[in-house]
């Protein structure tokens, strides 16, 4: 590619778009255009026809600009990238020198295994399960069975894990996730506040015996609460739209503007 | 803009880390437990260090609150008014 366009190119100008004398590709592996142009079929060619389309375009405005680029691709290693993340690193480290040094933790007595502590609860990040583990009131009674509820409430909560997961196992089949920011589409942001939502409160409720609040109260705020949050979220994100859609436009005319 | 956030929030993290620390030496009976930490009752030093660390402790967090709102309030206010003051009088 490089060859034929140095010979096609009467122009000496390194060309923005990556084109040009002087520009080399970093190996025999880069497809050249019209190794590109050959996938002629399906998603590869419309996928070829649309970034085509948007690099011409951008070549068009930066040809018609007088705003000089050089060719700059990347940034070396080393000095740039690399003093960098060593002042992060050093920045860390120092953290959990000067903490471990000036605030080191209390090492407690040995584990008893004899005695069985008063409460006992899962790691943090597991509360949310846990409170699953407590749904007992929601397991239904069945009137066929006498009054007799179909699974213990064990079972039940057990279950109730398997609902959660598939849940958000089939969230990103139903929403293929095309939105970039909740504002694009605020029923999903809303589903998803009401996710965040409810996984807090039902670890909330997990730890009931805890939390200073009548249980039943809690037990009642463990679900409405998403619900009032996803009413909230919904209602925000909706009014931001035409504010956001405003803004869209305007910087996209700005960058091209109608001819 | 971006400046002045920075130094508000450089001051407002070491203030309260120095704070966090000495707070952690001279309030706090113990980490373990339900107990009151960072804020317990400070106390009686008695040595110049914990005299001269429980003032400290002190001076850092009102550096931590002020310096911060200093910068993220005071300050970007002080300079909206001066551009009204200044269109006003222009």
């Amino acid at each position: 590619m490089t060859e034929d366009t140095t010979d096609a190119d009467t122009d000496e100008d390194v060309r923005t778009d990556g084109s040009g004398p002087g520009i080399v590709p970093p190996d025999d592996e880069t497809p050249t255009w019209g190794e590109r142009k050959t996938r002629r079929e399906g998603l590869a060619r419309l996928t070829y026809e649309y970034f085509e389309r948007a690099r011409s375009e951008d070549q068009e405005l930066r040809q018609e600009s007088s705003y000089v680029e050089r060719d700059v691709l990347a940034f070396p290693t080393w000095p740039h990238e690399m003093i960098r993340n060593l002042a992060l690193v050093s920045f860390f480290v120092g953290m959990i020198i000067f903490l471990s040094a000036a605030l080191p933790p209390h090492i407690g007595p040995p584990a008893d295994s004899s005695s069985t502590p008063a409460v006992i609860l899962p790691d943090w990040y597991l509360y949310w399960s846990f409170g699953l583990l407590k749904l007992g009131p929601l397991n239904p009674d069945i009137s066929l069975l006498g009054g007799q509820k179909l699974m213990a409430d064990r079972t039940y909560g057990v279950l109730a894990n398997l609902v959660v997961v598939g849940f958000v196992a089939i969230v990103p089949f139903l929403n293929k996730g095309s939105a970039r920011r909740p504002v694009e589409q605020p029923f999903w942001g809303a589903v998803g506040m009401s996710g965040v939502v409810f996984a807090f409160t039902v670890a909330v409720l997990s730890v009931k015996n805890l939390v200073p609040m009548d249980s039943h109260l809690l037990f009642d705020l463990t679900f409405l609460l998403p619900v009032v949050s996803a009413c909230l979220t919904y209602a925000v994100l909706r009014s931001m739209r035409e504010g956001y859609m405003f803004n869209l436009n305007r910087r996209y005319y700005r960058l091209r503007p109608p001819k | 803009m971006a400046d002045e956030f920075a130094k508000g929030l450089a001051i407002f993290m070491g203030g309260g880390l120095a704070w966090l620390t000495l707070a952690g030496w001279y309030r706090t009976p113990s980490f373990e437990g339900s107990g009151v930490q960072l804020v317990a009752p400070a106390e009686t030093p008695s040595t110049i260090y914990g005299e001269i660390g429980v003032v400290l402790m002190d001076i850092m967090a009102w550096f931590a609150v002020i310096g911060a709102l200093t910068f993220w309030v005071v300050i970007p206010a002080i300079d909206e008014i001066r551009t009204v003051m200044d269109e006003r009088s222009s």
